[in-house]
């Protein structure tokens, strides 16, 4: 696109060029003579290219550059493979990815999974307005300490649900460690329909064994047997 | 590597089970006995609250060339998995990869096509292409 400006658009061109001029219309194109030096100035100046000699350029085509310098790594390398990202992507892209900050995170206390502009603890209104704080952390003196002295009987309704968990799935692996018990919010009816689903699957193994079997009669019978699984990057068409 | 990340996390775990514990002595405080004991777990964690602190103030120093995108904490503050933005980039990558690397196979036989067709009608001057840039590898 240099080269149209250039050709179109010089101040110093005497009088209009004609179409043959730019190549245009009849057959060889006739070299510029004193746009020539000025319209290639024009093209040296590219956007971080490198500057290439005026005199080589014009023979024995018109406009013949160089080809660039090729460059070892390009899309037509698999990128995952080149910097050793397969186990990455297969753990990422192969498995299930669960939706919630509680499955990342599932020993932080509180209810984490609500979004954080509801209770003003999103992280990004910590970075756009970070808090006013002195340089170090000082310990409390004991005079300092009785300013938190506290009061007997529960707390206030809007101060309760701070510490309520949501109820905690049932892990195979025992944690070594064993917390105080901490209030348990009420049921909720997904929970509860979750769990009687979860059921009915855990007591009929007998489905399990039909559905398996229903399965290996499908791909006996299908034409295309299933193979790669479609997460899995296609080596193929990247080679 | 990743034993300063498991350093920070020690302690942000410490931290986050001492607040926790925190407030359950607060949530409900009853006149017993124990308050002399619940008082001095009080004054105990409040303190191992600030050393929990300045303890992890003092990772921050080994993590000072850690860049996190941006883009991981509007996941986080929407509730969801941070690791569904590191599997969308992966997948963003692979889509990218795979549109470039079309692109450069369409071109390379559009040149070779060019060329060969270019050398059936100017066979003289495709011989002096040849003869500058020097015959095309294959595709």
């Amino acid at each position: 696109m240099t080269e149209i400006f250039s050709l179109y658009g010089q101040p110093d061109s005497q009088g209009p060029a004609g179409p043959s001029a730019l190549g245009f219309g009849s057959g060889k194109p006739q070299a510029p003579q004193n746009m020539g030096p000025m319209c290639f100035q024009h093209q040296m100046v590219d956007e971080g290219g490198p500057i290439r000699k005026p005199a080589a350029m014009n023979e024995p085509f018109y406009l013949l550059r160089e080809l660039p310098m090729e460059n070892e790594l390009t899309g037509h390398t698999n990128l995952i493979t080149h910097y050793n990202l397969e186990h990455a992507y297969n753990k990422f892209c192969g498995k299930k990815v669960k939706e919630k900050l509680s499955n990342f995170l599932p020993e932080l206390p509180g209810m984490i999974d609500s979004p954080g502009i509801q209770d003003n603890s999103s992280l990004r209104s910590l970075i756009e307005k970070p808090p006013v704080c002195n340089n170090s952390f000082s310990p409390l003196t004991g005079a300092m300490l009785t300013g938190f002295r506290l009061h007997t009987g529960p707390l206030p309704e809007q101060y309760r649900l701070m510490h309520i968990q949501p109820p905690k799935k049932k892990n195979k692996h025992k944690h070594k460690h064993h917390r105080p018990q901490d209030p348990l919010p009420p049921e909720t009816p997904s929970d509860s329909d979750h769990k009687k689903k979860k059921k009915k699957k855990d007591d009929d193994p007998d489905r399990k064994k039909k559905k398996k079997d229903k399965k290996k009669k499908k791909n006996r019978h299908s034409p295309d047997h299933p193979g790669m699984t479609g997460a899995q990057p296609s080596s193929s068409s990247l080679r | 590597m990743a034993e300063k990340f498991d350093n920070l996390e020690e302690h942000l775990e410490k931290f986050v089970e001492n607040i926790r514990q925190l407030g359950i002595i607060v949530s409900d405080f009853q006149p017993s006995s124990q308050t002399g004991l619940n008082q001095k777990l009080f004054s105990l964690s409040w303190n191992f609250m600030i050393t929990g602190l300045q303890d992890i103030e003092k990772c921050r120093q080994q993590l000072h060339d850690i860049n996190v995108p941006l883009e991981v904490f509007e996941y986080i503050d929407q509730g969801r998995n941070p690791q569904l933005y590191t599997k969308e980039c992966l997948e963003r990558a692979l889509a990218k990869n795979e549109q470039v690397k079309g692109k450069i196979d369409t071109l390379t036989k559009f040149k070779s096509l060019l060329i060969s067709e270019l050398g059936k009608v100017f066979p003289e001057e495709m011989a002096k292409y040849k003869a500058i840039h020097g015959d095309d590898p294959p595709s």
